[in-house]
């Protein structure tokens, strides 16, 4: 059974009567225990999505969906304080530039015994304050911090930006989530934190099944930490499949791009050359081109183009456009052996 | 042909102030000599505190140096005189959006550093500036716009254009490609190296993407608690790193682009 189950889901910003059609169609499953990336540039509506899923989109934002399942429960047939309290318990997020996030006023020892609810503290109401302290120890030796006295005491701008981030990290497993939703954990950090986070994470998937959907704009960060990615380029879903899938052999003309732009996976170029790229930059949300949104931009790119394309599947290949690059041909059906 | 930009036993240490006898000093940066060539890229990496960014800070004026002296072109740059720096070796900073006044145009904006370092009239400054925005692959128009009207890559360019408008010899880049999108970073990355091959500029250039570094740049130089722990050819440097600093950084990059197993 899938534990995440989204077909179609849309997201509409109503605004002087105008509507802007910010996630177009996207569909995203999870697997229990997986770990997926969901990559696309700036304004492709990913960090919309997450916060679509989590519930915390204000009125101004429409959601539809066709299908928007939680392990097996669905969710657009609950009331919303249903929804709010099963999604809660479950889903955690962390999120992008973790000293902003936590308050600089409280000192992070109170931050991270308010993360921990009542429910699983058990006893009487004096002892209630020795096992918040005692779990928040626990949750910060969980996340990897071993000086926990020092931690607890301290207020987020004393600590590094890779602290910052395993505290949220700790706040997050408080309540032992299901699914963490990890919006771009690493921008702007150092390459040595990077790998810390990112390996805590991946161990928290290896020890606790722990699903992780991995939000970056970079594909070649994470292609070593996920089982599979989702592209979007501008709210609109643009390829899925397993992670060698995308990155070995792209079928879309713009995930092609962004694997020829990352210039560690060009060492066959030589130094200085000039690297492939699409030409021209994102475009904003109003002016946005009808039918497939890579359009202007694609150089595979045919009158065709107009109409948005539907998703086809190759054995598990998602992908969405009209020309894909080499579409695969169907398997032999019969694999001959020993000939060479 | 002599070195472009040569710099010698450059160093920065901060004296605790509040101690009257027995001063503390401490040292940011250690005393270090390099030298780039015109049409060259030197890549500084090392980690947060390794006092990489002070060295751009020492080398664009904005902070004394403790010691040392810069040349550029054999001529020792006075440590008091922007005027002449400020032509020569010109910075573009990691964020652009906050770098740019969103109250003035483009125009102003470009006009302003025409204004105090030329002699150019009124007309002669609009050219320019004209030209400058079409060599960064922007409209000659777009002189009207104020920032908030470009997107995160066009702002990038905006900043080039700021930095190539007095004609450097040296432009250092202090995290300027981190944090753009991956295609636009590659359409900065060829705008960069054409205007490199066109204008004979010398990059410096401060990041920690290894992707973009073994792309980019001809020399590498690590530096780690503010000394140089191991410079020389980027491509030998990444095939056989000698010191446990670059190994450890190389170690980590190479988590990237290996798919899960």
């Amino acid at each position: 059974m899938n534990l995440l189950d989204i077909r179609n889901l849309s997201i509409e910003l109503i605004h002087d009567e105008q509507s802007i059609l910010a996630v177009d169609k996207i569909s995203l499953s999870m697997k229990e225990g997986e770990v997926r990336g969901l990559v696309g540039e700036s304004g492709s509506g990913k960090s919309l999505l997450a916060q679509a899923l989590v519930g915390v989109l204000d009125d101004k934002w429409h959601v539809h969906a066709d299908r928007f399942h939680w392990r097996g429960i669905d969710l657009l047939h609950l009331s919303i304080e249903e929804r709010k309290a099963l999604l809660s318990r479950d889903i955690a997020m962390i999120f992008q530039e973790p000293m902003a996030c936590l308050d600089p006023t409280t000192s992070i020892g109170e931050q991270l015994t308010e993360a921990i609810d009542s429910g699983q503290l058990s006893g009487f109401f004096w002892q209630r304050k020795q096992q918040r302290q005692s779990a928040a120890i626990k949750l910060l030796h969980k996340v990897g911090i071993k000086d926990h006295n020092a931690c607890l005491s301290s207020y987020p701008h004393q600590l590094t930006e890779a602290f910052c981030q395993r505290v949220m990290i700790a706040m997050a497993l408080a309540r032992r989530p299901i699914l963490l939703i990890a919006d771009e954990p690493t921008a702007a950090m150092e390459i040595s934190n990077e790998g810390q986070i990112f390996r805590l994470l991946a161990s928290l998937n290896q020890l606790k099944n722990m699903s992780i959907l991995l939000i970056s704009h970079d594909i070649e960060n994470i292609t070593h930490w996920t089982n599979t990615i989702t592209v979007m380029y501008s709210g609109q879903f643009v390829e899925a499949g397993t992670t060698t899938q995308i990155f070995s052999k792209p079928l879309h003309p713009y995930t092609r791009a962004l694997v020829d732009s990352s210039p560690s996976a060009n060492l066959h170029l030589p130094a200085k050359s000039r690297l492939k790229t699409l030409p021209g930059s994102i475009p904003i949300l109003q002016h946005l081109p009808i039918g497939c949104r890579l359009g202007p931009r694609c150089p595979r790119a045919q009158q065709a183009c107009v109409k948005a394309p539907s998703v086809t599947n190759f054995h598990g290949h998602k992908v969405s456009c009209h020309f894909p690059l080499t579409p695969p041909s169907p398997l032999p059906k019969k694999i001959i052996k020993g000939d060479n | 042909m002599s070195e472009l930009l040569e710099v010698k036993d450059l160093s920065k240490s901060y004296r605790d102030k509040n101690y009257w006898f027995n001063k503390k000093t401490t040292t940011v940066l250690a005393p270090i000599s390099f030298s780039v060539e015109a049409h060259q890229t030197l890549a500084i990496i090392g980690d947060t505190g390794s006092g990489k960014s002070t060295l751009a800070k020492l080398l664009v004026g904005a902070e004394p140096a403790s010691s040392g002296c810069i040349y550029l072109n054999g001529k020792a740059l006075q440590s008091a005189s922007y005027k002449q720096r400020c032509q020569h070796i010109r910075m573009i900073f990691q964020d652009s959006g906050t770098t740019l006044n969103p109250s003035l145009t483009i125009l102003q904006l470009l006009d302003e550093p025409l204004k105090l370092n030329t002699p150019f009239d009124e007309v002669h400054r609009k050219d320019l500036i004209r030209t400058t925005l079409q060599k960064v692959g922007l409209l000659g128009d777009h002189m009207n716009f104020y920032p908030h009207m470009f997107s995160g890559g066009q702002k990038q360019r905006i900043s080039l254009a700021r930095a190539i408008i007095l004609k450097p010899q040296v432009i250092i880049l202090d995290e300027a490609l981190a944090s753009l999108d991956p295609s636009l970073r590659s359409q900065m990355i060829n705008l960069l190296l054409d205007l490199q091959y066109q204008m004979g500029l010398a990059y410096i250039l401060i990041s920690h993407n290894l992707g973009i570094i073994r792309h980019f740049s001809d020399d590498i130089m690590v530096l780690s608690q503010g000394e140089v722990v191991e410079s020389g050819k980027t491509r030998d440097v990444m095939t056989n790193p000698q010191h446990k600093v670059t190994q450890k950084l190389l170690r980590n990059h190479s988590f990237q682009l290996t798919p899960k197993k």
